[in-house]
């Protein structure tokens, strides 16, 4: 059968038409709380097939890199075993090779990002881990360069993390030597700035110089002392007179991010610094 | 039309949403590869009323946003406007040839990306004029390229005349 003139529009298509236009505004109109339970009911049903196969795909697409990845830390590891003699050193320099993973403490899990194809996807991204791998919401979200985001909402294998490009993204902060602590949000949704962070709330009378790095402080509890979010590199001209507004760079910029890791276990209260900081000098 | 026609039509969609979740991720750039699940859409609306469209259009947005909820309902509306308007379009305006359904697909991904950007209001300033007069645009191409391709090879299942007019 070719194209026909009975596929005219009738009164029932523009009718239907309007009802599902209709529709599409009532979802943007509806509030978090309605929208996130009909979005996770979508995702464990209708795209759970689909965002298998996603993850497998994934997996596959990966995994060419990894074994190549594997073979250099193999051979990173013979190389080491070769001018190291003892058994205890050669085996802190493989751990060294490992990665962030080892360096964190236990309560952890590796999730890959499931890429969306629509412009607006880097706010909020959907990882490959969820309830059934021990993720929570309000878990932090890392990569080995620092901060990601945090898990908003949790489905059975998927989770979506909210990055902190999204506008409501916030996180107590402080200064790499705990000097100066403040709060940091998105620079902005519109400009140059746009993919920029900013540390919100510093005393007027505290300076931060340009190229101090800023990690999260742990006070309030949701992320763990000591993550990079991100590297002062000016300042923002305000009228304020009591406080200041620093711009930061970001450590990670979430549309690079490939993989990441999920804090699961009870992090609030302990310090990361120390893992990152070896992250800086693995080779 | 065949009966055994009506499935190769449905299996055509079907490979196209597969592809859409297993292939490209591999087709480089998220933002310029082919959008296989809209090309699925905007091929289903070539042998579709106008109705029929938009609710289809309004099922494949839906289901985007539950996997964008950064921008939830503006996907629904975008896909509900481009179906519908594709359909419209190829019943009134459009002749069946090759290089119209590219313009077509193109003319599809673009206007439902200004849509989402539009309606979500995520994305201002240079970053919006960066998203709808570059990476729309390309990703428009890339679309536009394989849903000839698709055409072209499945003209025969498709049950499309593509050289009469």
């Amino acid at each position: 059968m070719t194209i026909g003139a009975d596929r005219y529009g009738s009164r029932a298509d523009t009718l239907v038409f309007l009802a599902c236009v209709a529709l599409s505004v009532a979802a943007m109109s509806v509030p978090q709380t309605w929208r996130d339970p009909i979005a996770k009911a979508l995702r464990q049903t209708v795209l759970a097939p689909l965002l298998d196969l996603q993850e497998e795909s994934e997996l596959l697409r990966t995994s060419k890199a990894r074994f190549a990845a594997i073979e250099a830390q193999r051979d990173s590891a013979a190389l080491a075993a070769t001018f190291l003699p003892e058994l205890r050193s050669e085996n802190a320099r493989l751990r060294g090779l490992l990665g962030l993973e080892n360096r964190l403490p236990p309560g952890y899990v590796a999730a890959e990002v499931l890429p969306q194809s629509l412009p607006t996807s880097p706010p909020a991204i959907v990882t490959s881990a969820g309830a059934k791998e021990g993720v929570k919401p309000l878990a932090a979200a890392l990569s080995p360069e620092g901060l990601v985001g945090i898990v908003g909402t949790v489905d059975a294998h998927t989770s979506v993390v909210v990055t902190w490009a999204h506008p409501e993204f916030r996180a107590s902060a402080m200064t790499s030597d705990g000097s100066v602590y403040g709060i940091v949000a998105p620079h902005g949704t519109a400009g140059g700035g746009v993919w920029l962070l900013e540390l919100r709330g510093v005393p007027y009378r505290q300076n931060v110089p340009e190229g101090t790095l800023v990690l999260t402080s742990g006070l309030g509890g949701v992320f763990p002392r000591g993550i990079p979010i991100g590297t002062v590199v000016g300042v923002v001209a305000t009228n304020e007179e009591w406080e200041k507004t620093y711009i930061l760079r970001p450590a990670v910029h979430p549309a690079a991010v490939s993989h990441l890791i999920i804090l699961t276990g009870p992090h609030a209260g302990g310090d990361l610094r120390s893992a990152f900081e070896a992250a800086g000098e693995a080779p | 039309m065949r009966r055994t026609d009506k499935y190769r039509f449905a299996l055509v969609l079907v490979i196209l949403v597969a592809l859409h979740f297993s292939v490209r991720s591999r087709l480089g750039d998220e933002r310029v590869a082919p959008d296989f699940l809209l090309l699925a859409l905007l091929i289903y609306t070539i042998r579709s009323k106008p109705g029929q469209s938009a609710a289809a259009g309004f099922v494949v947005g839906l289901l985007r946003d539950a996997l964008a909820p950064a921008s939830f309902g503006a996907g629904a509306l975008a896909h509900t406007l481009v179906g519908y308007l594709s359909a419209w379009g190829k019943a009134v305006f459009f002749a069946e040839n090759l290089m119209v359904n590219g313009f077509l697909f193109f003319g599809g991904t673009w206007i439902r990306n200004l849509v989402v950007v539009l309606a979500s209001g995520k994305l201002r300033g240079s970053m919006l004029v960066w998203e709808l007069l570059f990476w729309s645009p390309l990703q428009g191409i890339t679309t536009a390229l394989v849903g000839m391709f698709v055409l072209w090879a499945f003209k025969g299942w498709l049950a499309i005349r593509l050289a009469d007019r």
